[in-house]
């Protein structure tokens, strides 16, 4: 049904056999009809809640939402003196989870970005329009009438609203039925797979830390926004850079950061830990030394137009102490903070930064409960932050030459739950964006006729997406990065 | 390793590092004493840290009566007030334990209280009412050396966790997945050792969990609760505790929760580990935690090198660790609370508030550049405002062994030493620099 048979006839894995297995094997065959079974003696369930029109994440909250709610508490509430925690969201508010020697850059810039707790992909990318979508939704089903309408029969969340622009630009290309064999449903191994590039392993690095340990010493050419560094950016030999939001001081004076130097740069034989603890602070003066200035010089600079969007800014001290928090341990987030981190990677790319890959985050998409409002409420910030930052970058070739990947760790269940949310599923779309990009449809879509298990079966494997990026963003061939060779994608 | 080091490496690990008076009176009574004094602690009362004062929160059902009436009314100043009521109570929840930790003179039960939080990872991002996360705050604390099968179950019906993994919104023939999920992949057994329809089986089992938040506790809503028998694990079940018992007292359970300590205690280990298996026959007779932790400390390995530079401190470790070291007094952390919450912000660790329910990594997620940078601000700030005098009183000579016996670090590599030595005409300059030193950091 998409436009170009090439880009999408079939799993794109190739080489090696043990990626070729017939992704609609289910795991557990038994289980659903084990549900449908018990669901059908069970009881008839009197909701001691209403609808609820604030959701829930499981990761971090919105404190410019905290304690928000939404209209229609209708019946919620204290029915017997008993509450579920769901009418308690609906008082409460919804939690999210917000979570966000080098020459000049050989290839093109890189920019991931990372949507914590699993984002429903159907109804990110919405075939609304095949007649199985909305009975096998049930209730999760978005009206036809509010989606974005794209081209043959799918259509973008109503939130999406610069996606949407983006793909009339031929800027956003969209990958369908992405994922991997033998998923499981846990948000831990399913990211794990992700960010290290190998499925059914506990792989200490990720698919960019090998990258960085191919590629040299230096830190700075994989850069993350927060305080920790996500595993995808850890190699062995060489971990990417974490920026605290704002400009760097470090402490002391001449004097100390000369022995702090010390300190820090030098080899040691004792013990890993020691060698990497000596290791974050060489390369923290690293990246005093050479981010430090730009960070400086583009402290006030706000090219995603931040100031006045009601969503801070690089250059408000209240968004930087928020974005502060928000990555890596803290909940204490504020709308924005995606576009916040954005912001960063923009002023770094505009003055020239050597760095190719960046790593940005969002949490807060593992809606188990009361769905639609959250997912409403992160797609909007991912559309608005993606889509200026996109946008910030139109007027200079480094800019357009910056490609963005957005992928999460799983999709969800297609039929819902009791509580207006969605449990862990399988395969899910991916979103390619930026100038360079060759807007479209790529990958299979999954059959919604043909579950596994309740899921979504994927039908591209997400290492031809990988191949795809160091082939033709960074510039290297993928075979040493990735374990076999898997089918680029004609997407950039 | 010579006694004192193993004793002092046992003191750290134990607690929130080894002050220099900790760990001249562990090597002192010596090993094996230490570690009964320690274990014997965790059933005692902590005159350091009870003497800190409880947070006073409010009636968890008076704020969302309150709420509910202010955002029915659209009431948006009364509605900001709760708001500000309740973050003022999360800044006064965490500078409590904050407090805590710093006072402790029963470190051990502490520290098991901060390694259940990571166990058992709840955030105030979803909880959002304080008073609930102090209330498992304090299960940790006053169950946590008891059976992990009662602890669980504690921890399980508690509103922090019903409310954290979506409890209250299942209905008998709909589950909710989350709990049973989480339950048997981080909490029990460890992902692999059970099946898809295992998780969702015990899903069933747990519908109709409701927070009563008229008593703040818990009850079954046994209208939505599923009459209908399930088989986990191969044993038929129909009550959430049932489903308790099993994952709890499973074979994948006794190896899992050791390792879970081991990894907290020693060095990162899975439960394939072969130290594991020391451990796991004595722990699964009759899950007892306080003697898992015995155990743990009189492993040979446990004072193996791989353990002694196996771990990173975590932020909270490392900055509690550093006061205590310092002498910095529990009445200056509540004062500083913003500050250090600021503080442990910027290295990615906010008590009350995991990233989410798979917790906090270890060791190199720690060891980013932000961290550092984090960590280095604090250590030039703490030095400036500490008592430095059992390093100023030394010699410049002496002061590189001053710095290293009041941070309990047993050996500094060339290295170090090198720019320890530099530093050694500035007692603030040294003591920063060791504090930020790889192995302080490390240990």
């Amino acid at each position: 049904m998409h436009n170009d048979p090439t880009t999408h006839n079939d799993p794109t894995t190739h080489n090696d056999p043990t990626t070729h297995n017939d992704p609609t094997t289910p795991t557990t065959p038994a289980t659903d009809a084990a549900a449908t079974a018990a669901t059908g003696t069970a009881g008839t369930a009197t909701p001691t809640t209403a609808p609820h029109p604030e959701p829930a994440g499981d990761r971090r909250l919105d404190r410019r939402k905290f304690l928000t709610l939404a209209g229609g508490l209708g019946a919620a509430g204290l029915l017997a003196g008993t509450l579920g925690p769901h009418a308690w969201d609906v008082v409460f508010g919804g939690a999210r989870d917000p979570r966000g020697s080098l020459g000049p850059a050989a290839g093109r810039r890189l920019v991931l970005v990372t949507l914590y707790g699993g984002n429903d992909g159907l109804n990110t990318v919405v075939p609304y329009e095949n007649p199985a979508y909305a009975p096998s939704r049930g209730p999760l089903a978005l009206d036809a009438s509010t989606v974005l309408p794209l081209d043959e029969g799918y259509g973008l969340h109503p939130a999406l609203t610069g996606f949407k622009k983006l793909w009339e630009q031929k800027r956003l290309a969209i990958v369908q039925g992405v994922g991997f064999a033998d998923p499981n449903y846990s948000h831990f191994e399913s990211m794990d797979i992700w960010q290290s590039g190998v499925p059914g392993s506990a792989a200490s690095t990720g698919w960019i830390g090998r990258w960085l340990d191919g590629m040299g010493s230096s830190p700075l050419r994989a850069v993350g926004i927060g305080p920790t560094t996500p595993v995808v950016l850890q190699g062995d030999k060489v971990q990417g850079a974490s920026l605290p939001p704002g400009p760097i001081r470090l402490p002391g004076d001449a004097t100390e950061q000369s022995l702090y130097a010390g300190l820090a740069g030098t080899t040691r034989k004792e013990a890993l830990l020691l060698a990497d603890s000596a290791r974050s602070g060489a390369d923290l003066l690293t990246v005093d030394r050479r981010l430090g200035p730009i960070l400086d010089r583009t402290a006030t600079a706000d090219p995603l137009h931040l100031a006045g969007s009601g969503t801070g800014g690089a250059a408000s001290s209240e968004a930087a102490g928020a974005l502060a928090i928000a990555n890596g341990g803290g909940g204490l987030s504020t709308p924005g903070v995606l576009a916040t981190q954005l912001s960063i990677v923009a002023n770094l790319i505009l003055a020239r930064s050597p760095t190719q890959v960046y790593s940005v985050e969002l949490g807060g998409f593992d809606t188990h409960t009361d769905q639609a409002a959250t997912q409403q409420t992160l797609l909007a910030e991912l559309d608005a932050g993606v889509t200026a930052f996109v946008d910030s970058l139109s007027d200079d070739p480094a800019g357009q030459d910056t490609v963005v990947l957005v992928y999460t760790e799983f999709g969800r269940r297609v039929t819902g739950n009791a509580s207006a949310g969605s449990d862990h599923g399988w395969a899910n779309v991916v979103f390619v964006a930026g100038h360079g990009v060759t807007g479209g449809w790529y990958g299979d879509p999954p059959s919604l006729s043909k579950l596994s298990d309740g899921n979504l079966v994927f039908t591209t494997d997400f290492r031809s997406v990988y191949a795809t990026l160091f082939a033709e963003v960074l510039g290297v061939d993928p075979v040493p990065f990735l374990d076999g060779r898997f089918r680029t994608i004609p997407f950039v | 390793m010579a006694d004192d080091i193993q004793t002092t490496h046992l003191v750290r690990r134990a607690g929130f590092g080894a002050t220099a008076q900790e760990a001249a009176a562990a090597a002192a009574q010596g090993y094996s004493a230490t570690v009964e004094q320690l274990v014997g602690g965790l059933g005692q009362p902590d005159d350091g840290a009870d003497a800190i004062t409880p947070p006073a929160f409010g009636a968890p059902l008076a704020y969302y009566t309150s709420l509910r009436q202010a955002r029915r009314s659209g009431d948006t100043a009364a509605t900001k007030s709760i708001e500000r009521q309740l973050r003022a109570e999360f800044g006064t929840l965490t500078d409590w334990w904050l407090a805590r930790m710093v006072a402790t003179t029963n470190p051990l039960r502490e520290k098991l209280t901060f390694l259940l939080h990571g166990h058992f990872p709840t955030a105030i991002s979803k909880v959002r009412i304080p008073s609930f996360m102090y209330g498992q705050n304090q299960i940790f604390r006053s169950q946590g050396a008891g059976a992990f099968d009662a602890l669980t179950l504690a921890v399980a019906t508690d509103p922090a966790m019903l409310i954290w993994l979506d409890a209250g919104s299942d209905k008998a023939a709909d589950p909710n997945e989350n709990f049973a999920r989480e339950l048997m992949e981080r909490f029990t057994m460890g992902i692999g050792t059970y099946h898809e329809a295992d998780v969702r089986a015990a899903a069933y089992a747990f519908t109709g969990w409701r927070v009563d938040l008229a008593t703040a506790g818990f009850t079954i809503d046994e209208r939505n609760h599923s009459p209908v028998v399930q088989h986990v694990l191969g044993t038929p079940v129909n009550t959430g505790q049932q489903v308790i018992d099993l994952v709890t007292h499973s074979a994948a359970s006794a190896r899992y929760v050791p390792a879970a300590f081991w990894s907290h205690l020693a060095y990162p280990v899975s439960p394939s580990d072969p130290v594991v298996t020391d451990l796991s026959g004595a722990y699964a007779a009759d899950l007892n935690v306080t003697n898992l932790l015995r155990a743990i400390f009189q492993h040979p390995l446990f004072t193996s090198s791989a353990a002694t530079t196996g771990l990173v401190k975590q932020p909270v470790e490392y900055v509690v660790g550093s006061l205590r070291a310092l002498g910095v007094p529990a009445s200056e952390v509540s004062v500083a609370g913003r500050k250090l919450v600021g503080t442990l912000a910027a290295m990615g660790q906010v008590l009350f508030d995991p990233p989410s329910v798979g917790g906090w990594s270890q060791n190199s997620y720690w060891l980013s550049t932000a961290a550092a940078l984090a960590r280095w601000t604090f250590a030039h700030d703490l030095a400036a405002k500490a008592d430095l005098s059992p390093v100023a009183d030394a010699s410049p000579a002496s002061r590189i062994d001053a710095v290293a016996a009041l941070l309990s670090v047993p050996q500094w590599s060339p290295a170090t030493a090198t720019a320890l030595t530099k530093a050694s005409g500035d007692p603030a300059l040294i003591t920063t620099l060791a504090l930020v030193s790889p192995e302080y950091v490390t240990n």
